[in-house]
């Protein structure tokens, strides 16, 4: 479905990425893990071009997204995205930021945004805060939101970026409960994370990034084990 | 926030509909309905029919005919304030006449004396009839018609002071108006300092202040305003040798003056020449003015207030109009500001430096004076101040935008991009409505100076609050009733202004 070639990003002088070649299948859920500055953001980033490649190629279902006649916006569509600060827009209600996009960009009618918004705060248990502004939501009622909104694009594929990094303790399990959940309904996702636990039990992949290389791509369970690489060994041994 | 959207892109769709309504007659209409011109009041309607006059001269049956005036020299021509608000005088009843004669319909134009001369070379008028006399200067640069009238000059100064001869001057602070006949009396005065003004009530007020001793005023005016000022005399002083008495002016080789001439000719020999005279100089002049006791005495405003109100009306519309324009176009220019196209922004940059860097006024003047000699497009005043406020706001509001739009978090725009989200739709829907919640202040800012600086507007001819008042000013011949009446409007209306703001912030701070 995703097929990485040779992916290098650098900003000015400093390579963040350096060849980079992988492939996600349909339904892979990924969780990219890896020490602060490996590039596992920018990575990431590079899947919906909020980062423009340096090099390489991205192939998502046979468009190379970096070829500059392709519209991006419509990329980004295929391509939901979420952040670790939500990011939703504080001037819209719950429901009108999950409402936005669909209506503004898919032409979808306020009524048939409206009955979709509902289904997805409901999947996400929050279907009592459809009228709220968000200032008033708690970060995990937020994170929850903001995956909502990405949902309501109907995406292929999910990018999440640290979904959990800004939350509270107490907040991470109902996010992580969310993700957990949309991994077991076949959703493509690709997730940044430092939940090591989190990521030995919902993902089918592990990539370790570090110095912006791709090191280790591996099965979950072989990978916390036994990683094949010092570096990730070392790597585990301070997080865990 | 779905209300705040719709706010927003009503105020969108409103000033495309009235920029691009600007030039339609229905605009048009509505401006004129406010202004301080004769007749029905559609003069704008007549400026822009006047663009196509030269082509139209051919086949129209009844052409129409452009007079410049200003109209604060009662008797010969001023506002009928009281009345519906239309020139009325000697000057205008002879120009009547003649169009009349030549088969004309006569539009009037009203300004300030001294851009007379501009709006004829300009050929923004037809022909002057102002109360304006021959000079040599004048004649370098427009034709004269045959002079109609000859009015002898008077020296006006306080009762007690009561000068009667130019000898009693020397060293004395005189007072005379810009452009006018006068001023060569006074280059003749020794020691003297004369300060020219632009207005006959200007001096009247300076002699009541005390900043002037006296001021060479004519006849009939100097009649006019002692009798409202009966604290002023006057006295005539003897005609001097080159006096050609008034005559209409015309742009350099109009091909009317002969025309003009032949009926002037025939109206000074079947008597309707001596017959409007009479009728405007006569004693038996209209009802008498009200005269003003004391300092302050508002009073005087009686039968004016109506028509110094419905200045609001046009303030307002001016206000809105520019404040509008100068949003969506400083929004436009903030986003050349930061876009990554090169040009784009040197095009702001230098756009904001020049409109910051000049005088608004001056602007003003010239989108008026220069865009019919540029373009062949003879604008409207109304729509020249409103272009030249819009443009020059539009420079200040671009900074404060394109501020506001850089305070809005990066990862709104981010979270808007990775949903497919489109630039344009992201900026008007996301980032603007963030953005303009943090400017609020400095937004309500500029439209209370809008609202104030419109009162510049005043200066080519737009009958705004400033105008109306200096209007009353010239009519009543006392100054500091009218603009205080109009200050207290001003301030009232930016009274209202602020507290609107206050309601709005408050409505949009809702979900914080």
């Amino acid at each position: 479905m995703i097929d990485v070639q040779h992916l290098s990003k650098t900003f000015g002088k400093l390579e963040v990425l350096r060849d980079i070649s992988t492939s996600v299948s349909r339904g892979e859920v990924v969780a990219i893990i890896g020490p602060s500055g490996s590039g596992k953001s920018t990575f990431l980033r590079c899947l919906n071009l909020l980062e423009t490649p340096t090099e390489g190629q991205i192939i998502i279902d046979g468009t190379d997204i970096t070829d500059p006649k392709n519209d991006i916006t419509r990329i980004r569509q295929r391509v939901g995205m979420v952040f670790q600060h939500f990011h939703l827009f504080p001037h819209m209600t719950v429901m009108n930021n999950i409402t936005f996009a669909p209506m503004k960009v898919k032409g979808l009618s306020a009524e048939e945004a409206r009955t979709k918004g509902l289904q997805l705060l409901e999947r996400v248990g929050l279907q009592d805060k459809a009228d709220v502004y968000p200032s008033k939501l708690s970060g995990g009622q937020k994170q929850r939101v903001a995956i909502a909104r990405s949902l309501a694009m109907d995406p292929e594929i999910l990018l999440f970026d640290e979904p959990t990094s800004a939350l509270d303790p107490e907040m991470v399990k109902e996010v992580l409960a969310v993700i957990r959940d949309l991994a077991s309904t076949g959703m493509t996702m690709l997730i940044v994370t430092h939940e090591m636990k989190f990521a030995r039990e919902a993902a089918n992949t592990i990539y370790f990034l570090d110095g912006g290389k791709l090191i280790e791509r591996a099965d979950p369970e072989q990978f916390f084990r036994q990683p094949q690489s010092e570096r990730a060994a070392r790597f585990l041994e301070q997080v865990l | 926030m779905s209300k705040m959207l719709k706010w927003t892109l009503t105020a969108l769709v409103g000033i495309l509909v009235l920029t691009g309504g600007f030039t339609n007659v229905h605009a048009l209409s509505l401006f004129g309905s406010g202004s301080d011109q004769a007749g029905s009041g559609d003069l704008f309607a007549g400026l822009l029919g006047e663009t196509s006059q030269e082509a139209a001269t051919d086949n129209a049956e009844k052409k129409t005919i452009v007079m410049g005036t200003s109209p604060d020299y009662a008797p010969y021509e001023s506002v009928d304030a009281k009345g519906g608000g239309e020139i009325i005088g000697m000057d205008i009843d002879i120009a009547n006449h003649i169009a009349d004669k030549l088969g004309y319909e006569l539009k009037i134009s009203s300004m300030d004396f001294n851009g007379l001369l501009a709006a004829l070379q300009t050929k923004r008028v037809d022909f002057v009839m102002s109360a304006m006399s021959v000079t040599e200067e004048r004649k370098q640069s427009i034709d004269f018609s045959d002079s109609y009238y000859a009015a002898r000059n008077t020296i006006v100064s306080s009762e007690e002071d009561n000068f009667t001869s130019l000898d009693q001057l020397k060293g004395k602070r005189i007072g005379v108006q810009l452009g006018s006949t006068q001023e060569k009396v006074t280059q003749e005065l020794k020691d003297a300092s004369v300060k020219k003004l632009n207005r006959i009530p200007d001096m009247i007020q300076e002699i009541r202040a005390g900043r002037l001793d006296a001021a060479i005023i004519e006849d009939a005016i100097a009649l006019e305003y002692t009798t409202s000022n009966p604290e002023l005399k006057f006295n005539m002083i003897p005609a001097s040798s080159g006096d050609e008495g008034y005559a209409i002016a015309f742009p350099k080789g109009s091909a009317l003056t002969n025309d003009f001439n032949r009926v002037l000719e025939e109206m000074k020999n079947d008597g309707t020449l001596q017959a409007i005279t009479d009728k405007w100089f006569g004693n038996e002049n209209e009802e008498e003015n009200k005269r003003g006791s004391g300092v302050i005495d508002f009073g005087v405003l009686e039968g004016y207030a109506s028509y110094l109100l419905r200045g609001v009306f046009i303030t307002l519309l001016f206000t809105f109009v520019s404040a509008l324009f100068g949003f969506v176009w400083g929004a436009i220019l903030s986003l050349f500001k930061i876009s990554s196209i090169k040009p784009l922004q040197w095009f702001a940059t230098v756009y904001t430096s020049v409109f910051r860097g000049t005088p608004l006024l001056l602007q003003l003047i010239l989108f008026y004076y220069a865009t019919p000699q540029l373009t062949g497009y003879d604008i409207t005043a109304l729509q020249a101040a409103g272009l030249a406020f819009g443009l020059n706001s539009a420079a200040y509001l671009s900074e404060t935008i394109r501020g506001g739009i850089l305070a809005v978090d990066k990862g709104q725009r981010e979270a808007a991009m990775a949903l497919g989200i489109p630039y344009g739709t992201m900026m008007v829907s996301i980032i603007f409505p963030q953005a303009i919640k943090t400017i609020l202040p400095a937004l309500v800012n500029e439209c209370v100076a809008l609202v104030k600086e419109s009162s510049l507007i005043s200066v080519i001819g737009v009958a705004d609050l400033m105008r109306r008042a200096n209007v009353v000013q010239a009519d009543t011949g006392r100054a500091l009733e009218p603009l205080l009446f109009i200050g207290a409007i001003y301030y009232i209306l930016v009274l209202v202004l602020t507290s609107l703001a206050r309601l709005l912030e408050r409505r949009m701070r809702r979900s914080d």
